[in-house]
């Protein structure tokens, strides 16, 4: 394997979610806004309300084509130019649910429009021609650690000498298969989510989100390091009870990250026991550190929420302001959780990590090239 | 070059096999009680990557194009009042996750993959670039009812696991390499799992720009 110890950048970076492009996304966080909505949670099927945050005039129940498609239209119009797709430049495609609406809305309907976009390798194949691509585009999934891995094997590619250059693009658009699933599992309920903070009930609220990345061996503003991932297979949906994951995930960033004053992005999804265990393995792994949340303004966007706010966090510092966790007034977790706006001209550096079903883990630090 | 050793293989092909009948083959490969929760393909992925002993410090890559496709349908059927467990079950990982969280056997890295033409390719090049000591390759699709009637599942239910190795030793089964050739061509997931399967030699394209090279002692 031909190696290269060369560091690798965030060429470019862009993501789209209900409250707009990435410089509007973060300006609405700065500004304390918040895309959840209490809406029913099987679209016009109904049911229980409960927070979601829907792309401006987007319904939750799913169209052929994918109403969600203009909006990665628009994504993909922001994306640097190139062959992306040959061998020299793939393209990694992550996310938790593809067009998983569709299968649901052809069950539902037994309208066979909606098959085509409807699982990862047929609505991947569809994209690829909707944007142009070459054949060499790969799909990885693991449930809300998935944009993590698009940037993990981007980064060996061209670590490896294989191309100079990756596309990672992660979508998740909301639809009855997915918030029907969350509501089954009693974690999306009527509350809207207060990430990292005491109280009776945890609840999530699911957002929108699409998020690109191009990673670059000799461009870009930022380098991307100390990735990790880990595993705990304890149980599909709960962590294992001491933390251990969590702990276990932040080693290689904070090893990349010694000598550096950081900041911590969180996964802080708003469930308490996971938000617990998170703060208190950032805590130990990063003293010092303020830790921000921002699903409850965003939403969890599941697989691609580790671009998304990945995209939120390189406007943070460009503008050397990073919003606050946002949801809720009480007490939180730790004196670690930042409640306002961070100035991030005092640190340098900011480790981005995001958690998923399975005690899965991953994080990765972020700094000025 | 990118180039691995085959330590050990694990290869199984159902197909005509009944579900039930495949269920009944491999129950005695996990502990008594854990396959009432099991789909069919987490118990033919499980059982050939179980042999492998999946530890800690392995890189788990898994490359399924349809993944859990009879929990997807069934979840989908549960509607109005979806199951909790079967949208557990459905997600794409779910056949490796059966297999580790019964053994409550963490894994650092673990490379969840689905794809169509290229999916050979793209499972192969993760595991080739994977920095583990050893990296297991699996993989496979279980066949579908009524999505397979709309083009959304596998016609076929197979599973394979293969141990990877940077250093050649006497027990290897063989090797498989990568490397970069002007050529054409495409090799799918059930494709691949033939050559495994029958131990075929293969020298041919795998996906645009890329050869691979499979040999067996």
């Amino acid at each position: 394997m031909a190696g290269s110890p060369d560091p690798i950048r965030v060429a470019a970076c862009g993501c789209v979610t209900p409250l707009g492009d990435a410089a509007a996304t973060h300006a609405a966080l700065l500004r304390g806004e918040t895309a959840l909505r209490l809406a029913e949670v099987l679209g016009r099927t109904g049911g229980d309300r409960v927070p979601l945050g829907l792309l401006d005039g987007r319904s939750l129940d799913e169209t052929a084509p994918p109403a969600w498609l203009p909006a990665l239209r628009t994504l993909n119009a922001s994306i640097p130019a190139g062959d992306w797709g040959s061998p020299g430049r793939p393209v990694f495609v992550t996310g938790s649910n593809f067009g998983v609406g569709g299968l649901y809305a052809l069950r539902t309907t037994g309208d066979p429009k909606f098959a085509v976009w409807g699982a990862p390798p047929t609505c991947t194949e569809m994209l690829r021609l909707e944007l142009g691509w070459g054949p060499d585009v790969s799909i990885l999934t693991h449930a809300c650690v998935s944009a993590h891995l698009g940037l993990l094997q981007a980064t060996r590619v061209i670590q490896a000498g294989l191309a100079d250059e990756a596309l990672v693009l992660s979508f998740d658009f909301l639809s009855p298969f997915v918030t029907g699933g969350f509501h089954s599992l009693k974690i999306l309920n009527s509350g809207f989510p207060e990430p990292y903070r005491e109280r009776g009930t945890g609840s999530i609220g699911l957002g929108d989100g699409a998020g690109f990345a191009v990673l670059s061996r000799g461009r870009g503003e930022w380098l991307i390091s100390g990735q990790s991932l880990y595993n705990e297979m304890h149980h599909f949906t709960s962590n294992r009870g001491d933390g251990l994951g969590f702990a276990r995930c932040l080693e290689g960033a904070a090893r990349a990250a010694e000598g550096r004053r950081v900041w911590f992005k969180g996964h802080g999804t708003g469930t308490l026991d996971a938000g617990r265990m998170e703060i208190a393995a950032a805590v130990r792994a990063f003293p010092g550190a303020p830790v921000v949340g921002w699903k409850g303004g965003l939403g969890h966007t599941l697989g691609s929420c580790g671009l998304v706010e990945l995209a939120v966090a390189i406007e943070a510092v460009r503008r050397g302001r990073a919003p606050g966790t946002h949801g809720g007034s009480g007490e939180a977790m730790s004196d670690a959780v930042s409640t306002g706006v961070l100035d991030t001209g005092a640190f340098d550096g900011v480790v981005c990590a995001s958690n998923a079903f399975g005690g899965a883990h991953a994080a990765f630090l972020l700094c000025d090239a | 070059m990118l180039e691995r050793h085959i330590q050990l293989l694990f290869t199984d092909d159902a197909a005509g096999e009944a579900p039930a009948a495949t269920r009944e083959r491999l129950k005695g490969l996990f502990p008594a009680g854990a396959t009432r929760r099991m789909t069919t393909l987490g118990m033919l992925v499980g059982g050939a990557l179980g042999r492998l002993d999946p530890g800690e410090e392995d890189a788990i890559v898994y490359a399924s194009g349809y993944a859990e496709t009879c929990a997807l349908e069934s979840f989908l059927d549960s509607f109005p009042t979806p199951s909790p467990t079967l949208f557990q079950t459905s997600i794409h990982p779910s056949a490796v996750q059966q297999l580790m969280i019964g053994r409550q056997r963490p894994v650092r890295e673990f490379l969840p993959h689905s794809g169509g033409a290229l999916l050979a390719f793209h499972g192969l090049r993760a595991a080739l670039l994977t920095p583990a000591a050893r990296t297991l390759l699996c993989g496979g699709e279980e066949r579908g009812t009524w999505l397979l009637d709309h083009g959304l599942a596998s016609p076929r239910t197979f599973a394979f696991a293969m141990a990877l190795a940077d250093n050649p030793a006497s027990g290897d089964a063989g090797t498989i390499a990568l490397s970069a050739d002007p050529g054409l061509g495409e090799l799918g997931i059930a494709e691949f799992f033939d050559l495994l399967h029958r131990r075929t030699t293969f020298d041919g394209m795998v996906a645009p720009g890329w050869r691979l090279r499979l040999r067996w002692r």
